[in-house]
This record gives C-alpha cells, sequence and structure tokens, in this order.
C-alpha cells in the first residue's frame, strides 16, 4: 500500500492510500467518489500524432515545437492540471515565445484570487478553518459536489483544536445558491435561496444589516447578518456561482469582507492546481492570468482565452490540461477549426480529436510527482505512485524548449 | 421490515403537510428511518384513521427497540464525501486522531471507511443505536447529502 | 385515456432561464470517459421543477429542443429531485450546455455560464451525441 495525493479537486487530498498490483490501481482507500475515479484513471489514454496520424512521442514534439515557432501569436492555455514545476516551465515558454500564456481561472475564479494575492482579502488555511472557525457560509459554492471532502476534513465536520465538540455544537454553516445544493441540503436551516444573478442585492443587503442600517430585502437577511455577527472565526467560500455573478464588480465582495473583521474569505477552486499557476504568474508579472510577453510582460483582457477566441487573434494553441471545446461557449470555439492545436493531456479529450498534434503525458499525483497549491495556497507534495513510461508535463515542457 | 410504500399506503395521503413534511410520502419515509414517529401526523389520529393508525403502529414496533443491526448502505448512492465518517460519535471516540479530525482512519476500530469512493461499514456491533444504553443515534444519517445511509 | 391531443397542435414553444451546476457523479463519468454513455446520461439532461413541466405541458423522459442564437441541442427533460419554486431549470455544466452558452462578455472575457435563455419545445430527434458538438472542419 502506498500512500499518495489526489489531484481530483483543489483540496489536494494527501491521505490516499492505494493498493498496486502488477503496476495497476487495485484500490483506492480514503478518496471521494470523484478522487477514486482520477486516480483510477481514464479508459480512452491519448496516444501521440501528427495531422491525426500516430506518431512517436519525439516528432509529436518536435511538430509543436515548429508549430509554436512559426506561429505569429501563438497562446499556451489550460495549466490548471498541471504541477507547478510544468507551470513555471510554461511561463519560461511563454517568454521565449512571446506568446500568450491563460489559464482556466481566466474564466473561474482568477477575479477572487488575484484578490488574495494582492492581500485585499483577509484569508487562513483549511487548518485554520478545522481548528478555529465557527460559523461558516457556502455561497454560490456546492462543496459536496465539487471538492467533495471539504465538509469532512476541514470545515464542518472534522473536531477541531478549538471546536472540540460536535458540529451541533460548535459550528454553524450557511448556504447561499440558486438551488437547493447538496450543500445546501446539509445545512438545511441555514439555505438561503436567491435568484440568479441576485448575490449583489445580497451584499448590498448583509452590508446594511451589518451598519444597523434596515436592509430593503428578505427579512432573513438580519438572521443570516446575525449569525455572521457572532462569528469569532468565519469564512466564506466563494464559489463560482459568486464569483459569475459579480464578476462585473468583485470589490463589492472586499467591502462586504471590510465589515467583517472575523471572517476569511476563500476561494473554492476546482481543478487542483489552478492557484498554483496564479501565484506562478502573479510572482512573476504581477497578474494571475491573461498575460502577453513581448519582451516585458502585458496584462489585457484581450489575452483571456475566451476573447482571444471569440476575436480569432490566435494563430496557434497550445492547451495542457484543460479541454476547452467542452468547457467554453460552443459559440466561440470554432475558431480551433482554422488554427493548429496542440494538445497535452493524459486521455482522449473533446480538444484532442481537432488538434493537429497530440502529445500524452503521465496523470500528475499517480503517473508523475511534483507540487501543487492546495485552494488555501498551501504548497501539497505529489508523490507519484505508479511506474510508467509517459512523460510528465514538465518533462514535455524541457522538450518542446529544447526542440526550439 | 415494513417498506415505504406499506406505510405510506396507511397514511391520509393528503400530502396536508400538517406533519412538517411536505407529502405523505416524505413523512412515511421519515417515519421508516425513525425522525418523525406517528403522533406528529395529526389526521391519522383521528377517528377514522383508527386501523390504520394501529397498523402503523404495529409494523413500527419491533425496529423501535433498535435490537437488530438493521443498517444499510446504498452505494450507488454515496459520494465517498466522508461526511459520516466523520461525524460518527463512535468512529471519533475510537479514533480521535485520525477521524476525529477529517482524516482517513488510522486504525480498524471505526465503523465507516470509504474504498472506492464508496463508504463501507463494519464494527457495526459498536453503533450506539444498539448495545445497553442504545440512543436514537442520527450522526450519521443528516449528513449525507443523498440518503446513502439508512436504518432499516 | 383520449388521444394525445399534442401531436395535432402546433409544437409550441416556451422561453425558460437555466442555470449550470456540478454533480459529482457526473464528474466522475467525466475522469472516466467522457465519450462514454454514462457521462453522456448525465450530462445531456435538464432538470426542471413539476410545476413548470406542467405549465409547458412535458412530462419527465420527454426529449426537448433547446435553442438560442448560440446553439441548439437535444437533452432528455427530467424532474428536478430538490425542492425548487420553479422559473428556473438547471444543467450540470458541460459541453451540451455550453452550446447555448454566448461566447459575448462585454470584453472581459467570463462568459454567462450560469445565466442562460433558450426556447424549450418536444423534440423528436435523438439526444444530442457528444460526437456533434465537436467541430469538424
Ligand atoms: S475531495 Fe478532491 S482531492 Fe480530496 S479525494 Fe475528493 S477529489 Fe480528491
Ligand atoms: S400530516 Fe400526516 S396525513 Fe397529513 S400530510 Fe402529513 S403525513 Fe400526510
Ligand atoms: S447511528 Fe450514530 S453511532 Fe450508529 S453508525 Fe450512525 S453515527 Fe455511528
Ligand atoms: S455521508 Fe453519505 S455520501 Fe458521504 S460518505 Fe457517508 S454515506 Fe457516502
Amino acid at each position: 500500500m502506498v500512500t499518495c495525493t489526489c489531484t481530483g479537486c483543489a483540496l489536494l487530498c494527501e491521505d490516499i492510500d492505494v493498493i498496486i498490483e502488477n503496476n495497476r490501481v487495485k484500490e483506492v482507500k480514503n478518496a471521494c467518489r470523484r478522487g477514486a475515479a482520477r486516480i483510477r484513471g481514464c479508459v480512452n489514454r491519448l496516444e501521440p500524432s501528427v495531422n491525426k496520424k500516430q506518431a512517436d512521442i519525439d516528432t509529436s514534439i518536435k511538430k509543436a515545437a515548429e508549430i509554436l515557432k512559426n506561429a505569429r501569436s501563438p497562446m499556451l492555455f489550460g495549466w490548471g492540471n498541471s504541477t507547478c514545476e510544468a507551470q513555471v516551465k510554461g511561463i519560461e515558454l511563454a517568454k521565449r515565445l512571446n506568446a500568450i500564456i491563460d489559464d482556466n481561472s481566466s474564466f473561474c475564479q482568477g477575479l477572487l484570487i488575484e484578490r488574495i494575492l494582492k492581500k485585499k482579502f483577509r484569508t487562513c488555511s483549511l487548518e485554520d478553518i478545522r481548528n478555529r472557525a465557527d460559523v461558516l457560509i457556502y455561497w454560490g459554492s456546492d462543496a459536496q459536489d465539487s471538492q467533495p471532502r471539504h465538509l469532512s476534513r476541514f470545515s464542518y465536520f472534522p473536531r477541531g483544536e478549538h471546536r472540540q465538540h460536535g458540529y451541533e455544537e460548535d459550528r454553524t454553516a450557511a448556504v447561499i445558491d440558486v438551488r437547493e445544493s447538496s450543500t445546501a441540503k446539509i445545512c438545511k436551516g441555514h439555505f438561503y435561496r436567491i435568484p440568479t444573478g441576485g448575490d449583489r442585492e445580497l451584499i448590498l443587503a448583509l452590508m446594511d444589516a451589518l451598519s444597523g442600517k434596515v436592509p430593503k430585502y428578505d427579512k432573513r437577511v438580519l438572521e443570516l447578518a446575525g449569525i455572521m455577527k457572532k462569528a469569532e472565526c468565519g469564512a466564506i467560500f466563494a464559489g463560482i456561482g459568486l464569483t459569475y455573478s459579480i464578476k462585473d464588480d468583485p470589490d463589492i465582495l472586499v467591502a462586504l469582507a471590510d465589515k467583517l473583521p472575523n471572517f476569511n474569505i476563500m476561494p473554492m477552486v476546482g481543478h487542483y492546481n489552478m492557484r498554483g499557476f496564479n501565484e506562478n504568474l502573479f510572482k512573476e508579472t504581477g497578474f494571475v492570468n491573461r498575460i502577453r510577453f513581448e519582451g516585458r510582460p502585458v496584462h489585457n483582457d484581450g489575452y483571456a482565452v475566451v476573447e482571444a477566441l471569440r476575436q480569432k487573434s490566435i494563430d496557434a494553441l497550445l492547451v495542457i490540461g484543460s479541454d476547452p471545446l467542452s468547457s467554453l461557449p460552443g459559440s466561440i470555439v470554432s475558431h480551433l477549426a482554422d488554427i493548429p492545436v496542440i494538445c497535452i493531456d493524459p486521455c482522449v479529450t473533446l480538444t484532442s480529436r481537432i488538434a493537429a498534434v497530440t502529445i500524452p503525458c503521465a496523470v500528475s499525483g499517480v503517473e508523475s510527482g511534483g507540487s501543487a497549491v492546495r485552494m488555501d495556497g498551501r504548497v501539497v507534495e505529489l508523490p507519484g505512485i505508479i511506474e510508467n513510461n509517459h512523460l510528465s508535463d514538465q518533462e514535455i515542457m524541457t522538450g518542446l524548449m529544447e526542440a526550439l | 421490515m415494513p417498506t415505504v410504500m406499506e406505510l405510506y399506503q396507511l397514511l391520509p395521503k393528503t400530502n396536508c403537510k400538517k406533519c412538517g413534511e411536505s407529502t405523505c410520502m416524505a413523512f412515511a419515509v421519515a417515519l421508516l428511518s425513525r425522525k418523525k414517529n406517528i403522533q406528529e401526523c395529526p389526521p391519522v389520529l383521528e377517528g377514522k384513521f383508527k386501523e390504520q393508525k394501529d397498523k402503523l403502529e404495529s409494523l413500527l414496533l419491533p425496529a423501535a427497540g433498535a435490537e437488530e443491526t438493521g443498517l444499510i448502505v446504498h452505494p450507488e448512492l454515496c459520494t465517498g464525501c466522508g461526511n459520516c465518517v466523520v461525524a460518527c460519535p463512535v468512529d471519533v471516540a475510537n479514533d480521535p486522531k485520525g477521524a476525529g479530525i477529517g482524516g482517513a482512519p488510522t486504525n480498524d476500530k471505526v465503523i465507516f471507511r470509504v474504498l472506492d469512493g464508496k463508504v463501507v461499514a463494519s464494527n457495526i456491533k459498536e453503533c450506539r443505536r444498539f448495545g445497553m444504553n442504545r440512543v436514537l443515534c442520527y450522526a450519521c444519517i443528516d449528513p449525507c447529502p443523498t440518503g446513502a445511509i439508512e436504518f432499516v | 385515456m383520449g388521444i394525445d391531443i399534442g401531436k395535432f397542435l402546433k409544437n409550441p414553444e416556451y422561453e425558460i432561464k437555466i442555470t449550470t451546476y456540478r454533480d459529482i457523479f457526473q464528474a466522475e463519468a467525466l475522469e472516466r470517459d467522457r465519450f462514454g454513455e454514462e457521462y453522456r446520461k448525465l450530462s445531456a439532461a435538464i432538470m426542471m421543477s413539476k410545476n413548470d413541466m406542467k405549465r409547458m405541458g412535458f412530462k419527465p423522459g420527454d426529449r426537448v429542443k433547446l435553442t438560442n442564437d448560440n446553439g441548439s441541442i437535444v437533452v432528455e427533460l427530467r424532474e428536478s429531485k430538490r425542492e425548487e419554486p420553479g422559473g428556473v431549470a438547471f444543467m450540470v455544466n458541460s459541453p451540451w450546455s455550453n452550446a447555448l452558452v454566448s461566447g459575448d462578455t462585454g470584453g472581459r472575457g467570463i462568459p454567462e455560464f450560469k445565466n442562460i435563455s433558450a426556447m424549450i419545445s418536444l423534440a423528436k430527434e435523438e439526444v444530442t451525441t457528444i460526437e456533434r458538438l465537436i467541430i469538424v472542419r
């Protein structure tokens, strides 16, 4: 039996025991349903190919380097499912190519992570939450389905240093959402349903209630504000439901946080190392995504993957650990048919099906090691537990650099 | 053990909500999992339902003593979230530094463990619903997002 | 039962709002095989409240066509297992839901994944396959 880190989501659970037999996963212990599936792997492994014809991996990498070199405006996109080591190499590659680099956070939690890294929000570690938190607000976040062990490992259910009694006595968990999610079901008595896009209005009402004004809102907002006021150590787990809803004015959440001195804000991250990419790029450029290197890093919303595809402003795309054809609006991905796409992934994806070059890689955390950044900013080691012949995404990045 | 349908058939089926559940079916489910008792349905206590009420009571009687270990996990519903692992007071008492603080169980004395993304239960005799000082515990049922744990 | 009158009427269309969510069972299927039957079953579906379905004359299991300026898909209609006041329908985030999402983000780069307007009507066609969602040259 070996212990590994699950890369199924940004909780990066480190307590997963795996029984391996004949170099295959036989049993996975302690991982949730999603994590167990990640560790067991996909049925359709990707094969190296060039122009839809099978190729050896070196040929694929050479061809990919050639495409990138010949492009005038290439983009390197994905990164949320890559180790920090691969991400750092990827940023180097973007510099070398004068390329645009962007990641999934661009249409996900980037707005909030940027504010965390700029220290606009108070935040804390998940261990702090376990040991101290008494009021937990899941806002636009269905952790039970997206980060399934969040409540059991850290927030609601575990006994912590200063929370020695059961969750019923020591902690209050509330859910603000447009639907009765699985998380809302568990927090039954404290489910606050809002209409789609109604987050801003609720934030304003809460701010009124917290400053002693009478909010023009459903009376239950007073109850919620009361719970928040009483918190010794509170946390708002901000899901993409909240982020999408306040995307035009994310600082409204900063304003609310300023009124809650005992609260921490934690963006709920999906992809296991999205925060890692944001931190690595931030260290290098001062921005978390949407960068073009032109001798110096330039940040522009036009370098967001969605905008670049919509405006058809890129002429080659390298995708690593992401499936834009699956996760982006169908109405803009048609540009992918007009430009050469390089796809690096352990598995066949929608994007790999249309790619000019495919480069299979190891499943990080299982077939290759490295490090990653958990949703709260803690660096977690990924041991890598199964011997295999696949290149890691880091090795592929190195190969691309060499081929240039 | 009775089935939900058996119980439901004996209820007034008016969905009047007086019991606090939204439907008689939901109340039947609550009866079966012992979250509610028959007294909480005012209409069935009225004289004209006497027969049904007696039948309901007799159906529910044996398990009210919670003698047998009737714990069932429905693996197809379980998400492997581990809420039950951490919330079960037996697991906390028997593994305070593992399951008790949200981690993987560190010994074999726990009731719940997650294998291949689904919960399996063992050591069920330790469950607080059984034995001398039994109590009607819901600590594994309430935190389950999908209703994957049931006592019948 | 009488004759199915719906057959003789013009196929009525209704305007609906859709919001997307995540589902762990669908995420599991995605990890295993995104071209598989399971993933399609869990993705190519729309959940509506009982009342909304009744109002539109649909029933669980019906195939429905969802159409807007961005695309058109056929999915299966299911009754929401949750208590819903109605007015909004739900889809698990997937290439199917994304087929209906606008790429116009006001220049900000974040599409409205969770706030989709579409027309819904009964469909004769089969449920859209994932192959159909991959653009071909
Ligand atoms: S919660 Fe996330 S990291 Fe932990 S086992 Fe599940 S998928 Fe893996
Ligand atoms: S009170 Fe009893 S009879 Fe009335 S709806 Fe509830 S369960 Fe049914
Ligand atoms: S009923 Fe209580 S003691 Fe028994 S298994 Fe469930 S949580 Fe544990
Ligand atoms: S709480 Fe329910 S879903 Fe979660 S692990 Fe236990 S039985 Fe499974």
